[in-house]
């Protein structure tokens, strides 16, 4: 265990010296100033193409390195640990929410690995239990609800014409309750760590290594997760909790903003689709997440203070699956409502024509937010539940395909006699839209009791949900990272390599999931490391399908990584050619606010800026 | 600051992406892998993991950078030295892969090769990037990529 302990010093010796020498680098304006003024800018110009360009010096010098938000604020890391600004907190929820996401795919890649072969061969069950647990858990709080967060933050502000969210410190705190929580969640692995790297100096070992990764599924099903020794259950249980706070504390702050902070001209009527699924997730989040958090003290008490809230009768293991999936189906909305206004955002713009019937996508968000809390049974048709209570269950939930379905129809409705421009946001909406279709239906089918009686226990659940979670959900995501790139950086990515991304996303996803659905039909149950020889193709067709998916993740950070860096400046505010459409919208104007102002303060420097780097 | 000192600066920086990475993949695949036994493989002291550690640590910090330093000018994806710096990690990475094999075959080798190439990606990454930040070369590469495109 030395090894461990050896590399855990040089780590710590390390970091300092990086941070050091990024600081030394310095964060903001590090081009070279130069003299000289800024050459005149065309109103016109087409700008994203950086061969009409040429930069000059000072224009150089001013120019931001990450968002159009450095003024007035202090360098480097200070300025991201004490900020208050709805832009700098936005990024940093936005940055969480990758690393989170990249922690969970690993788990997802070594699910996958696992899986390749028919036997339990490459890590032991127990290991295997734990890793669908943590991603499961990874994924939902800690991955799309801070990224969705991190991109309401950062835009609807600017959507509504707000100067910041309502409650600027309780945004800050929001946020810096996530990490601790994620640390909590994911404590087996790190204690792992920290006490294999203190057992020489001989302290508090003990404790830290009887923490183990947590292995009792997602849902936290009773009476396994109260009869679980591993006290890790009870460190990520409070992390659950506190993960709970921030989000209902954003949530509050997105509904109290939207209420009262619009600009005056921006009626209820002419709210844009993002900033209405927001505010309807934020309300979804304000009834469903206290109910977690209160159903998570109960199991904490259940464990830990002898308490029988989920043991005897009256209560039981059935009283947990209720109160579990009354938050639970909800969170799928809350998941996946901020996906489905990013899709109303950005698909019309790259159509060149207004949404297909923009009241009706309001009205079916509202249904939706209104039916999620009538559905929660339809998990648990398979648990014995009274027969009229099922029924009852079955028909809301069938329902509500009804304004999912208008949603995907006035979709393609505003794609209908449009001009689309297969822009990367557009190919990976594309995507969205037809995996929703694909995942959506599939779906419908489940809600059928005597049909999930059949399929609830197989892989064709898990193909379902991922076909929208790994589906609609990361491919809006990344359809809103390449549509407001240029106003995040100032810079634009390189876009072939970006469609060639899209693209690669959208395959991985229906390679890896339909295989599932499949599986699922031929009755392959799921959460499980072994399975019969007769599916290792599908089962290997599906992890091929994972690896594309990783190849685009990994292309998808290429691509913005080396765009923040490199990419060639955009001139003009308007890189998508909204204007000739009238798309123009409120956060664009915003940004070409910020460029003119830029502009303007390097014609200032421009005669007189000494030709020190560090000194912005 | 002289270039070989930002060099090593870039590849300390390097080498701690490098560590921290490999120490993810060791403790969240519970040991499977013994990447520290790969380690030793690579360096050619197959009995002692930690005089194995150090050894690849002092590449990782001088070694490298200096060879980096070196053949810079002639490593394809230029003129940004991070691009380059990913070039020249993956031929490391072919090294690292051949030699640290052992007898690791099936999934776990596949995770193995994917994963250890996304790290050295991690490694040259960082390594060209802290290098080119220090030694003040953003702005000269730059105008050199708006030159380029300038004439075709």
């Amino acid at each position: 265990m030395t090894w461990v302990s050896g590399l855990v010093a040089l780590v710590a010796v390390l970091l300092p010296v990086a941070l050091v020498a990024h600081v030394l680098g310095g964060t903001e304006g590090r081009d070279q100033a130069g003299n000289g003024s800024a050459e005149p800018v065309a109103e016109d110009g087409g700008t994203v193409d950086g061969a009409e360009s040429t930069i000059t010096h000072a224009e150089s010098r001013a120019w931001p390195s990450i968002g159009f938000t450095t003024h007035g604020k202090p360098p480097g890391l200070r300025r991201w640990l004490t900020t208050v600004d709805h832009k700098d907190i936005g990024l940093l929820y936005i940055c969480f929410g990758v690393v989170a996401a990249l922690w969970g795919g690993t788990d997802a890649m070594m699910i996958r690995t696992e899986l390749l072969t028919a036997p339990v061969d490459v890590w032991d069950l127990q290991t295997y239990n734990a890793l669908f647990t943590t991603h499961g858990l990874t994924m939902l709080f800690f991955f799309v609800t801070p990224v969705f967060t991190g991109i309401g933050n950062y835009f609807l502000p600017l959507l509504i014409g707000a100067d910041d969210l309502a409650f600027p410190r309780i945004n800050a705190i929001a946020f810096w309750l996530l990490p601790p929580s994620l640390v909590m969640l994911r404590g087996g692995l790190i204690t792992e760590v920290v006490g294999k790297a203190l057992a020489p100096f001989g302290v508090g070992v003990e404790s830290l290594l009887a923490l183990e990764p947590i292995g009792v599924g997602w849902t936290l099903y009773t009476p396994l997760s109260i009869q679980t020794t591993n006290p890790q259950v009870d460190v990520a249980l409070l992390g659950l909790h506190l993960s709970g706070l921030a989000t209902t504390m954003a949530s509050i702050n997105f509904i109290v903003t939207a209420f009262t902070e619009r600009a005056p001209d921006v009626g209820w009527d002419d709210i844009d689709l993002f900033s209405w699924n927001l505010l309807v997730t934020s309300a979804l989040i304000v009834v469903a997440f206290p109910l977690l958090g209160s159903a998570v003290v109960m199991l904490l008490l259940d464990r830990n203070f002898g308490t029988t809230f989920f043991l005897t009768d009256g209560g039981g293991p059935m009283l947990w699956q209720h109160l579990f999936w009354f938050f639970g189906h909800p969170e799928v909305y809350i998941l996946v409502l901020p996906a489905f206004g990013l899709t109303s955002l950005i698909l019309p713009k790259f159509t060149g024509r207004t949404l297909f019937g923009y009241r009706f996508i309001v009205y079916s968000t509202v249904a939706i937010a209104v039916l999620s809390f009538g559905v929660w049974a339809h998990h648990m048709f398979s648990t014995g539940l009274d027969p009229r209570i099922r029924a009852s269950f079955m028909i809301v939930s069938v329902a509500i395909a009804v304004p999912s379905a208008v949603k995907e129809f006035n979709w393609i409705a505003t794609l209908w006699n449009g001009r689309v421009r297969l822009t990367a946001p557009m190919i990976c909406l594309l995507g969205t839209l037809s995996t929703f279709v694909v995942g959506g239906i599939t779906g419908v089918f489940l809600a059928s009791i005597p049909v999930d009686l059949l399929l609830h226990g197989t892989y064709y659940v898990v193909g379902h949900f991922h076909l929208i979670i790994v589906g609609v959900i990361p491919l809006s995501m990344f359809a809103a990272s390449y549509y407001w790139f240029p106003l995040l950086t100032g810079r634009l990515y390189d876009q072939r390599l970006a469609r060639v991304q899209a693209v690669t996303a959208v395959a991985g996803a229906f390679l890896t999931f339909v295989p599932l659905l499949l599986l699922g039909y031929e009755g392959l149950p799921r959460r499980s490391g072994t399975y019969p020889a007769a599916f290792v193709p599908l089962q290997q067709t599906a992890s091929v399908g994972a690896l594309l998916l990783a190849v685009a993740v990994v292309l998808w950070l290429i691509v913005l990584v080396q765009g923040a860096r490199v990419g060639p400046r955009v001139r003009d505010a308007d890189p998508w050619d909204l204007r000739e459409t009238g798309q123009f919208t409120r956060e664009w104007q915003w940004f070409e606010g910020q460029l003119a102002e830029y502009r303007d303060q390097s014609d200032g420097d421009g005669g007189s800026a000494a030709p020190d780097r560090r000194e912005r | 600051m002289n270039r070989a000192l930002c060099a090593v600066a870039g590849g300390g920086a390097g080498t701690t992406v490098l560590s921290a990475l490999l120490l993810l993949l060791e403790v969240e695949t519970r040991s499977a892998i013994q990447i520290f036994a790969v380690i030793a493989r690579f360096v050619g002291t197959p009995g002692n993991q930690t005089i194995g550690f150090l050894l690849f640590v002092a590449a990782g910090v001088f070694a490298w950078p200096l060879l980096f330093l070196a053949v810079e000018d002639y490593l394809p994806r230029g003129p940004d030295p991070a691009a380059r710096g990913v070039v020249f990690a993956t031929a490391l990475w072919l090294v690292f892969v051949i030699t640290g094999r052992g007898t690791l075959r099936g999934p776990l080798l596949a995770v193995y090769v994917g994963y250890t190439l996304f790290a050295h990606w991690g490694y040259g990454f960082t390594l060209g990037a802290v290098y080119g930040r220090l030694t003040d070369r953003p702005a000269a590469w730059r105008d050199r990529v708006q030159e380029g495109r300038e004439t075709p």
